[in-house]
């Protein structure tokens, strides 16, 4: 099958996809600083910031890592057969 | 068409016929009845029909008008995309469950008045936990018990408000309600409709018993029961602040728990309380872009969830398991379910050209238009998470990351047809939004692909997934369950059975032993006091009641139940006959 052709190929060349990616994620930030630097866009004060929401993705998305997984481990995971 | 058919009927009568046919022609019955009700559906018109009068009460059965319509559309769709999948059930029962559960659910929401609603909603309740049952495993029977109990609560709290709202009002017409008016009953009604939509803290039973359902049911249940609490909500209730702020907190919890769980289907599960989160807290805000935002999205969300859940059905049902811990390399295996999954899970993320993105910044901007801005930043922190769990967790997981040893192979084509078919629905919705908006119960002024909102959307996505690939291990998944509100009812059971058996248990046999001690010997000196009283007269008859007194001790003495409110009852009707034997 075709799809698993690409798959396979994808995953072979991780480096290269990594690069692609890097570059499309700096690519899109700064086309958000153009944006907001050329008109007034944003929901509030701080949405106006220049790629906030790049910034908001970063630190939302470890915050939610760090906090879910630190209090799973502190009290909420339990082992399978907990409830019998 | 003036006379109006309830599109319910096709589902009542058609589901009873199934098990009298066979063969190919039960699998086109199975097909049939929801394509009736499509048809059915395509042809209403706007009106109030099948007005009955019952106990000096009017009951309503077919209120049809846009809000209803675009419910009842998505219903008949989801019903026949779940036949299609559940083809492969092979148990006659599955399926009249099924087709009771959407047909009360399409009754509860053309319904007019609350008694109607009640009715209905009383029989979704029923047929759905059929769905669970019909796994037959252990766990799957108690979550089933357990789902029902709280059903029953949700449906006593909200019959109780039924019966205040007709003390106070003298009817029972089913309309809007203005937050300013209202009182206890109608805040009793709103926890019974809460509780359906797993409004927190009324959650837990979604996210116990959905994952231990069949692999067919879960798809109909995800779609059913919360989306007709997303209906009443949005009929009865649009403005209440504390869905406003309940439905976003909501929005969050769901995605916090996703990003622990380990089962499959379970992260799925807490993802239906994140998006139905949205839709409660559009209905909250309840301005007329935030409903069409909740219908949108109640909409696109029956069908990307339910693709999700084929996907994760379907492992199951090929793997015999949906814990991550134990799958992993599945692509090279099943290559279609992982391409439709992942549909399903860009769309529930939100990714352009998906049906997600029409919908969910419906409600996201009518926040922004209320100057909302806490609401906005959790409803996108949510976003984050249901993309960091749904979209790169569960795929790389399940269908990437270290191989398992489990060789599956694809499931069966009426599987793989339901989850083709509701991708390009997703797909569909997501490039030609207009089909979807031209549906709502109020004009659409919205636009969704504009630059900023693109770019805001492809920012926040794309670099989530960089953050993900970056703690990739901390997300590894473990053999692990986490505790959740059910904890309460659960441990609560296990208390309930402890102080029975620790007090209402010793009780018990402290009242045995009273009895027969105490009762007895009394029963004994009131025979020798009337044996003395008159021991010429009737000397024989006291010997024989004596008698039988002794005999109906022992008697009783057998047929001690251990209930006790059975064996008070039993023990003074003894009592009272045997006084009545003595004293005449």
């Amino acid at each position: 099958m075709n799809v698993l052709k690409y798959i396979e190929a994808l995953r072979r060349n991780m480096k290269t996809l990594s690069i692609v990616l890097i570059v499309y994620l700096t690519v899109l930030a700064l086309y958000d600083v153009a944006l907001r630097l050329t008109e007034a866009h944003g929901h509030y004060w701080i949405d106006t910031f220049p790629a906030y929401w790049s910034i908001f993705g970063i630190v939302g998305c470890f915050l939610l890592i760090k906090i879910a997984k630190g209090i799973a481990h502190l009290f909420l995971s339990k082992d399978e057969d907990y409830y019998g | 068409m003036d006379r109006w058919v309830h599109p319910a009927i096709f589902y009542f009568i058609g589901s009873l016929l199934i098990p009298f046919v066979k063969g190919k022609v039960k699998k086109f019955l199975i097909l049939l009845i929801p394509i009736l009700s499509v048809i059915d559906v395509a042809f209403m018109k706007t009106g109030t029909y099948g007005s009955v009068s019952f106990l000096n009460m009017n009951l309503i059965f077919g209120r049809v008008d846009k809000l209803s319509l675009v419910f009842a559309w998505v219903f008949t769709i989801m019903a026949f995309l779940g036949a299609l999948y559940a083809l492969h059930v092979k148990e006659d029962g599955h399926h009249i469950a099924s087709s009771f559960y959407v047909g009360s659910s399409l009754g509860a929401i053309f319904a007019g008045d609350y008694l109607t609603v009640f009715i209905f909603w009383e029989i979704m309740a029923f047929s759905s936990v059929f769905l669970v049952w019909y796994r037959k495993e252990q766990r799957s029977i108690d979550a089933g018990f357990r789902y029902l109990l709280v059903h029953v609560f949700g449906g006593l709290c909200f019959f109780t408000g039924i019966m205040l709202y007709y003390y106070k009002t003298g009817n029972l017409v089913f309309d809007r309600i203005l937050s300013e008016n209202a009182t206890l009953a109608e805040y009793l009604i709103l926890t019974g409709f809460s509780l359906n939509a797993a409004v927190l803290p009324l959650h837990a039973w979604l996210s116990d018993a959905y994952p231990e359902a069949t692999v067919a049911g879960a798809v109909f249940m995800c779609a059913f029961t919360t989306k007709t609490a997303v209906y009443v909500l949005a009929r009865g209730f649009p403005g209440f602040e504390v869905l406003a702020i309940l439905g976003t907190a909501m929005t969050v919890y769901g995605v916090f728990y996703a990003v622990i769980e380990n089962d499959m289907r379970r992260v799925l599960a807490y993802h239906i309380i994140s998006q139905v989160g949205y839709m409660v807290a559009g209905v909250g805000i309840g301005t007329e872009m935030a409903l069409n935002g909740a219908c949108a999205h109640a909409f696109a969300h029956i069908l990307y969830k339910a693709l999700l859940f084929m996907g994760a059905g379907s492992v199951l049902y090929m793997t015999g398991t949906a814990k991550l811990s134990r799958l992993g390399g599945l692509y090279k295996y099943m290559p279609f379910t992982m391409i439709f999954y992942v549909v399903g899970a860009v769309s529930i993320s939100g990714f352009p050209f998906f049906s997600g993105f029409v919908s969910k910044s419906m409600i996201v901007a009518s926040a922004h238009e209320q100057g909302r801005l806490w609401l906005l930043t959790f409803m996108n922190l949510a976003g984050i998470g249901t993309f960091l769990s749904v979209g790169l967790k569960v795929t790389y997981f399940a269908f990437f990351g270290k191989e398992a040893p489990i060789k599956a192979k694809e499931p069966p084509k009426s599987m793989l047809w339901a989850m083709g078919l509701t991708s390009f629905l997703c797909l569909i919705i997501g490039v030609y939004p207009k089909l979807l908006y031209d549906l709502l119960p109020f004009p659409v002024e919205y636009h969704p692909y504009n630059l900023p909102h693109l770019s805001e959307m492809l920012q926040y996505l794309s670099f989530t997934g960089l953050v993900f690939f970056i703690l990739l291990k901390k997300l590894t998944p473990e053999d692990k369950i986490n505790l959740d509100m059910d904890y309460i009812y659960r441990k609560g059971a296990g208390l309930f059975m402890k102080l029975d058996e620790r007090v209402v248990g010793p009780l018990d046999t402290l009242w045995g032993e009273l009895y027969r001690t105490l009762g007895l010997g009394l029963l004994f000196k009131g025979a020798s006091v009337s044996d003395g009283v008159d021991r010429k007269v009737i000397d024989g008859i006291v010997d024989g009641s004596a008698t039988t007194v002794r005999g109906t001790g022992s008697l009783s003495r057998r047929l001690q139940t251990g209930k006790i409110q059975a064996y008070i009852g039993f023990s003074l009707l003894i009592f009272f006959l045997i006084i009545w034997l003595i004293l005449t």
